[in-house]
């Protein structure tokens, strides 16, 4: 009986030691985003590094929604750099704008767009640019969301194609237009911010600076047309009460943003018929970056892992077929990649030329936050 | 001090230190960050800005959370009235069964509930519609004021019932059949001799909910848009946009002021009753 004993149970301990020995580095990927972005790389990009990757493990990681989920990234990653700690906990970030920025700024971030190759396949303003802050070379977009018009064709037949049209149509139709404001989502907010750059001008130094406050006068009279425009809308309750009244045809048109419209519709829940518009000017929308930290442990197998995820391949089936984003990459990458329903849906009412034209970036952080306040001040009180 | 009493300290002391640790605590802090800004106090910039920017929300949270006390006290009293005079046992066991399901139901599962029912093409119109009520053309939504209020009075109806049910229930019923007898009706009954004789209940109930509705975050942000909105709503947008403590907490020094004003009525209240 002892004799038997013994070999089986170091057989087993064995058996317990040698799993984590033989397998497993660990890639640790965390996602300041919703329960689907955390998916994302949980079900879909991981399990495809991992087959490529023998031996390494992609463990996915979500710290929730909205800027609030990129701050608390850095708060652990600043802990850990003043701790003096080697290896940091986290090896691929998937964060926002305005923390792209704050983190590039103190140093937390690779230098790595030049060793990938896929970072050729980045044109767009918003992989050198993050809200003020030269962020070249440390992050490339996972993807972009935009924020447009939707409509209903059935109720809206003179589309407007300028925030000028829009205000002449909201006066001949009140009540069909329904917004958010700025307090309920960042559908609102891009169309508050949209409005003040189309009427007051100078789009290029709200969004590339430099900071003047003085440029700010000339935004009274654009909140001002604002507050009347106002008087004639519905002020709808969050994003997905925009498309709820879409949906039950209780308003006519309102600004959305185009991933949670095509994905809504998908789902039933918007008809099938409604349409887009991103009108002139244009409207804001913005990226999720990918950056790989200066103290992951994994840094190469981070790039490896970004690569993957920038290639043109997974771009075109799990950010555009899957999720309805437009691309991080070029979109001229995808051609032939992407089925053709996809594409037609993604880019038939909104074509690449017009996105390219109207798809703007939000204002540097400080412009934002006086745009905002602003307009607490001199529409909504 | 007796043994017994340092033994009676002993035994609320870690409820005394929750207390302080949880509420204390952050209750002090949050109002020295409000009459801190920039690391420099004290001052009042906080609660200018917070007056310019919001006074509008701040009459406007009074008024919804006023309108909704009322609305809840005057169901509440018309359910409690007819669970109390009704003649009828099946009346009173049915209703007994209905009015309680919302106090099992969270705020924020109402506030989804109502966005669809309360909306201009939602359950309730089209009901309205479907019934030849309405002409389709003419319904509104209620995705405003009084969405807020119907939602907040729907949450509370049941609470405030069950309190003031059970202090009608202790009434001395002799009171109650002499006026019937004397030929009065059951509403005159209600309102001339069983409301004043409950009117503590009243109070006190009316005090927990407004307090209860001045707090609530989801109502607001889920049943109405936000122009104009809760004073809530606005302290998340400060911290949520902006970062800004100072402000989001000089809001809730505003709010806290409100809450003492009911809570000066409450005390009053019981402690006039502790006295008897």
């Amino acid at each position: 009986m002892k004799s038997l004993l013994v070999p089986t149970l170091s057989v087993a301990v064995m058996a317990v030691f040698a799993q984590p020995a033989a397998a497993d580095t660990i890639l640790n990927v965390v996602t300041a985003g919703d329960v689907n972005m955390v998916d994302y790389v949980k079900d879909y990009l991981g399990p495809m590094f991992e087959k490529t990757h023998p031996g390494v493990r992609v463990v996915s990681v979500g710290t929730g929604p909205g800027d609030a989920g990129s701050q608390t990234i850095y708060e652990k990653l600043s802990a850990q750099k003043a701790a003096g700690s080697t290896a940091w906990d986290f090896d691929v970030l998937v964060i926002h704008q305005k923390m792209a920025g704050q983190m590039v700024r103190e140093g937390f971030l690779v230098k790595y767009r030049d060793t990938v190759a896929t970072g050729k396949l980045f044109s767009r303003d918003s992989a050198k640019n993050s809200l003020g802050t030269n962020v070249e070379g440390f992050v490339l977009p996972m993807f972009h969301s935009q924020t447009a018009i939707a409509y209903n064709p059935d109720m809206v037949k003179d589309v407007p194609n300028t925030y000028s049209e829009l205000a002449a149509w909201v006066k001949k139709h009140p009540k069909q237009f329904g917004w958010n404001g700025i307090k309920g989502g960042m559908s609102g907010v891009a169309f508050a911010v949209g409005w003040v750059s189309a009427f007051a001008g100078k789009q290029d130094q709200l969004v590339a600076g430099p900071y003047d406050k003085a440029i700010e006068t000339a935004w009274d009279g654009p909140l001002a047309s604002l507050k009347d425009f106002n008087t004639n809308v519905v002020i709808t309750p969050g994003n997905a009460g925009t498309l709820d009244q879409l949906n039950r045809g209780e308003i006519a048109m309102g600004p959305v943003w185009v991933d949670m419209f095509y994905s809504w519709m998908a789902d039933g829940k918007l008809p099938p018929n409604l349409k887009l518009k991103l009108i002139d000017p244009g409207m804001p929308g913005q990226p999720m970056y990918y950056a790989v930290p200066v103290g992951s442990a994994q840094k190469q197998l981070a790039e490896e892992f970004v690569a993957l995820a920038t290639s043109p391949d997974v771009q075109a089936k799990g950010i555009v077929e899957r999720f309805n984003w437009y691309p991080g990459i070029d979109a001229d990458n995808l051609k032939g990649k992407v089925a053709d329903a996809a594409w037609a849906k993604l880019f038939g009412d909104i074509p690449p030329a017009t996105l390219a034209k109207n798809g703007q970036s939000f204002p540097i952080t400080p412009y934002f936050n006086d745009i905002l306040e602003a307009y607490e001040k001199k529409v909504a009180n | 001090m007796s043994r017994s009493s340092a033994f009676a300290l002993l035994l609320v002391a870690p409820a005394l230190a929750l207390v302080a640790v949880f509420f204390l605590h952050p209750l002090v802090l949050s109002v020295m960050s409000a009459f801190m800004a920039n690391g420099q106090g004290p001052t009042l910039a906080n609660f200018s800005r917070a007056f310019e920017l919001y006074s509008g929300d701040i009459i406007f949270t009074i008024f919804v959370v006023t309108s909704a006390t009322i609305l809840t006290l005057v169901v509440a009293i018309a359910i409690a009235g007819a669970l109390t005079l009704s003649a009828s046992a099946s009346f009173i066991a049915a209703l007994r069964f209905l009015y309680r399901w919302p106090l099992f139901v969270p705020f924020i599962v109402a506030a989804q509930c109502m966005r669809t029912f309360l909306a201009r093409n939602g359950l309730m119109n089209n009901a309205f519609v479907a019934l030849g009520l309405f002409d389709p053309t003419t319904t509104s939504g209620y995705l405003d004021w009084r969405g807020m209020v119907i939602t907040f009075a729907w949450k509370q109806v049941p609470f405030v019932t069950l309190l003031i049910a059970g202090a009608m229930a202790s009434l001395d019923r002799a009171t109650i059949e002499a006026g019937r007898d004397l030929g009065a009706s059951r509403l005159r009954v209600l309102v001339e001799l069983v409301i004043p004789q409950v009117m503590p209940t009243l109070l006190v109930s009316a005090t927990l909910s407004f307090v209860l509705m001045l707090s609530v975050l989801s109502v607001p942000m889920m049943v109405a848009g936000t122009q104009p909105t809760l004073i809530t709503v606005d302290m998340a947008f400060r911290i949520n946009a902006y970062g800004d403590y100072g402000t989001a907490n000089a809001l809730g020094v505003i709010s806290y002021l409100l809450a003492s004003g009911a809570a000066i009525f409450y005390l009053r209240h019981t402690l006039k009753d502790d006295r008897r």
